[in-house]
């Protein structure tokens, strides 16, 4: 070997030597200082996915939602950190004895982002825009109550009266559901029946105008969402100071969760869309080790993953399989047969709390920590498959029912959710061992949905996201006709006693204004829930997110967008890293 | 045959080409569930509505008749996850990702076929090495080599970690500027394994060529054996280098799929990728018809160069 040709092997070696001595190295990241909250600087976050529209009454996946609570308001709000009802653009408002008449009195000279002012018709405006039948609005179900529209006056420009149609526990709580929007700019969208098609995503920004802490700046599709200070927010801090303190607030687009959490490290973005996956808790406080962020626990999610088997009486009746595989007997035994601390240290690497039905301790208000438990009992959960005639009667390891068909079924799971892999492949192994085999089938989210709608299937695990921790607002979960019915939507009657019972038991829980009487009515719903057991629960994972260095003042919540639905008091410090 | 006659040719072949892949790509979208509402627990009534509405409910046949008619306007249909006509989706981001490609498919280039001509000529040195390393990255997949390049410029802060550029509102030499330097970690991500792929069959190419009797009579005839592989051997191993591009550019356009989408890169990759997430008919097919024509048209000029530079390419054709 040439001396010439031995010099790019050992520039190989030299370069290969420098790029391990600089990986060891962890990165330079300037100690936190401590600053006083100011206003002033731009804060880079994230979104995974490019917002449908602008327009919340048209669309309701998570980035629109995210773009509009930005920018605009709405007259209470949910505290995503308390899960309370809290005033937003109505300062005040009581309710009357009877829980039908709620009066709200607005913030006194309100305006919107572009100067006009804000009035009780706006609100009037929006609430008819939603139940407008040219609109289509994704909103109009969520401000229902039993299936009749809620009713809004305005008798002077500071007063909305909104009327229900019935008693409904959680009362205004359901306005959280809707944003405001400005009538001065919309009437003429909503006379034309063309307001689904309005706020589209190439709005320009100037003609959107809102009541939230922002206005949009610009919008370069693919790249990023840029928000500038609303000047005319109306909000202001514990001393006085107008919100935002942000001057701007950018949201990249970055599809990829693991480039999202990189783009982090680098400190390209200061936050990320949600909370961290169980797989990255180990990077992430590697990363807070080396100075480059900051993890928070945030607390237990309130939606832990859910089982269940299709319950459509018409699907079994063509299946002998549903002799046994429809019963409550086998959901019991495949219930006991799960160690769910084993499940929880598994799946979720530790970062999980076992739970035993759809309400976690994530849920503050409605959680019931005396919830009827199914123990982990290898030995009853055999038993109760030998009390539906499953046996051994081959040499393999599942069982067979008389017919000699095998205790096996199909279980459909979101694909690519690793959680949900991890957490399929742990039941599957836990089943096997009391003799009952299952096929674990990934599908993508659009298939999976077409399959439950259609009752195409054996049994699902998937994430649930519910709403709103209220149960009242969780009526299409709960009541048998329910849209999200999981186990058996959309029936026309109950179809077994006991979902009649939950039926009616959800429907007194939601009529009810009396607190203490709507909890003692959800024990009894979650009671009977437990009892019959539709849907089956393991764990629910302990929530982190992780910030950049620069941020400041984050009150993240259990419920996404975990730190965005506070954006106005979040705040910066220093300049952010060139990028 | 000459030149022309063969370059017009492979242009109707890639007219076909495109259009059947386009036409396919409108069959499975439709034969797939468009997700037409966004709330997939949405009532049956509202998501039948909503297909109404897009034209989603009609017989295959009727709705490709429909989407042919819109093609001859350039009228691709309006995309249900973004809400915007196909057509200006498919502009904003076909730019985009042509950029990206034109620029690895020159890293690649420039790259492999230096380093595959120095691993013909110095089999036992340097070359040795180039070999192991276009081995040890043909033999990561794309997305672990995205990934790792992201993880490096997350660690150095050298490069930005991802995106096309670093604000919004740039406009002319700054923006130019600000591109440059978001380009090269998508491009090496996509550059590398095709520069190692060219490296292979350069060095291949130029060893065979090297071995061939009219080298060993330039050399008989007192060239040094340098001379004689850059002078006669290496024009000659180029042929089948560049009969190769063809197929390079489907891998870049495929490969672009996952590196867009790890890069953050607004390309169509990206775009396809959230399309078929969402089910998207129309902008499937759309996507579909953009990644068809592109191919067509690197496909088209490969074959075409390479016809020019190898004129057996030309007689077999007679």
């Amino acid at each position: 070997m040439n001396r010439h040709s031995r010099f790019p092997l050992v520039a190989l070696i030299v370069v290969a030597l420098l790029g391990y001595l600089w990986w060891i190295t962890p990165s330079a990241i300037p100690p936190r200082p401590a600053t006083a909250l100011a206003r002033g600087g731009t804060l880079t976050g994230a979104l995974r996915a490019e917002p449908r529209s602008f327009n919340r009454l048209a669309s309701r996946d998570l980035s629109t939602e995210v773009v509009t609570l930005l920018t605009q308001g709405k007259l209470v709000r949910v505290n995503r950190a308390t899960q309370e009802l809290e005033p937003w653009l109505a300062e005040r408002w009581t309710s009357s004895p009877d829980g039908l008449v709620h009066t709200l009195t607005l913030r006194d000279g309100l305006q919107w982002s572009d100067g006009a002012p804000f009035t009780s018709a706006d609100a009037a405006f929006t609430i008819a825009a939603v139940f407008d039948p040219n609109t289509k609005s994704v909103l109009a179900s969520s401000l229902e109550v039993d299936g009749a529209p809620i009713g809004v006056t305005t008798p002077d420009a500071r007063t909305v009266v909104v009327t229900f149609p019935r008693p409904f526990g959680p009362g205004i709580r359901l306005l959280d559901n809707v944003v405001i929007l400005p009538k001065h700019r919309l009437e003429s969208a909503v006379a034309a029946g063309t307001l689904s098609q309005a706020w589209g995503p190439t709005t320009p920004p100037a003609e959107l105008v809102g009541m939230g802490p922002f206005v949009l700046a610009s919008y370069e599709p693919g790249q990023r969402i840029t928000f500038a200070r609303n000047p005319r927010y109306w909000r202001r801090d514990d001393t006085g100071q107008p919100l935002p303190y942000l001057d701007r607030l950018v949201l990249e687009i970055v599809p990829d969760q693991n480039g999202e959490l990189l783009a982090l490290q680098s400190g390209r973005i200061d936050i990320t869309q949600q909370q961290l996956r169980a797989d990255d808790y180990a990077a992430a406080r590697e990363m807070e080790r080396a100075g480059g962020l900051r993890v928070q626990e945030v607390g237990v999610s309130p939606d832990p993953d859910v089982f269940f088997f299709n319950q459509r009486q018409t699907v079994w009746a063509k299946d002998p399989r549903g002799s046994w595989m429809a019963t409550e007997t086998f959901r019991k035994a495949l219930n006991h047969a799960i160690d769910r601390e084993a499940y929880a240290n598994t799946v979720f690497l530790g970062a999980a709390v076992p739970v035993h039905g759809p309400v976690s301790p994530g849920n503050k208000k409605w959680f019931w920590p005396d919830l009827p438990r199914y123990a982990f009992d290898r030995e009853k959960a055999s038993a109760l498959l030998t009390e539906l005639g499953l046996a051994n009667r081959d040499a393999d390891a599942f069982l067979e029912d008389a017919g000699g068909r095998e205790a096996r079924f199909t279980m459909l799971i979101f694909k690519g959710n690793t959680g949900l892999e991890r957490g399929a492949q742990v039941l599957k192994e836990s089943w096997e061992r009391i003799g009952v085999a299952v096929d674990i089938v990934p599908l993508e989210t659009g298939a999976l949905v077409e399959r439950m709608l259609g009752g195409a299937f054996d049994a699902i695990f998937f994430n649930y996201v519910a709403t709103d921790p209220d149960p009242a607002m969780q009526r299409d979960f709960w009541l048998s006709s329910g849209s999200a019915h999981i186990w058996n939507i959309g029936q026309k009657t109950p179809a077994t006693a006991w979902e009649r019972e939950m039926d009616d038991l959800v429907a007194r829980q939601a009529a009810a204004v009396d607190p203490a009487e709507r909890v003692r009515l959800f024990r009894d719903v979650q009671r009977v829930f437990s009892e019959h057991l539709p849907a089956l629960y393991f764990a629910a994972p302990r929530l982190f997110v992780a910030v950049g260095p620069r941020v400041r003042n984050e009150t993240p919540g259990v419920t996404r967008p975990q730190l965005l639905w506070s954006a106005d008091t979040l705040a910066v410090v220093g300049d952010a890293p060139a990028r | 045959m000459t030149l022309a006659r063969f370059a017009a040719g492979r242009a109707l072949s890639g007219v076909i080409f495109a259009l059947v892949v386009a036409s396919l790509s409108l069959l499975l979208a439709h034969a797939m569930a468009d997700d037409v509402d966004d709330d997939p627990l949405a009532a049956p009534e509202s998501r039948a509505a909503r297909r109404a509405e897009l034209g989603l409910d009609r017989p295959f046949l009727e709705t490709y008749a429909r989407w042919l008619a819109g093609l001859v306007r350039l009228d691709l249909g309006q995309s249900t996850r973004f809400r915007r006509p196909v057509r200006d989706l498919l502009g904003e981001r076909a730019i985009n990702t042509t950029l990206l490609a034109v620029c690895a498919l020159l890293v690649a280039t420039g790259l492999g076929l230096p380093l595959g001509r120095l691993s013909a000529v110095d089999p036992h040195g340097a070359g040795r090495a180039v070999r192991a390393a276009s081995l040890a990255v043909l033999s990561v997949p794309p997305l672990i080599g995205a990934l790792a390049l992201v993880l490096i410029a997350a660690r150095t802060g050298w490069l930005p970690t991802g995106g096309m550029t670093s604000r919004e509102g740039l406009t002319g030499a700054a923006w130019a500027a600000d591109v440059l330097r978001h380009l090269p970690l998508p491009v090496l991500a996509l550059a590398l394994p095709m520069a190692a792929t060219i490296e292979r069959l350069q060095a291949r190419a130029l060893l065979d060529a090297i071995g061939r009797p009219f080298v060993a009579a330039s050399r008989a005839r007192g060239l040094d054996a340098d001379a004689a592989a850059r002078v006669h051997a290496w024009p000659v191993s180029l042929a089948p280098v560049i009969g190769t591009y063809g197929v390079l550019v489907g891998a870049l356009f495929s490969g672009s799929f996952i590196v867009e989408i790890v890069t953050a890169w607004p390309g169509l990759g990206r775009l396809m990728f959230d399309a078929l997430g969402a089910r998207d008919t129309w902008l499937v097919a759309g996507c579909g018809a953009a990644g068809a024509v592109a191919l067509a048209i690197g496909t088209t000029a490969a074959d075409v160069v390479h016809a020019a530079v190898d004129p057996r390419v030309l007689e077999a054709q007679r």
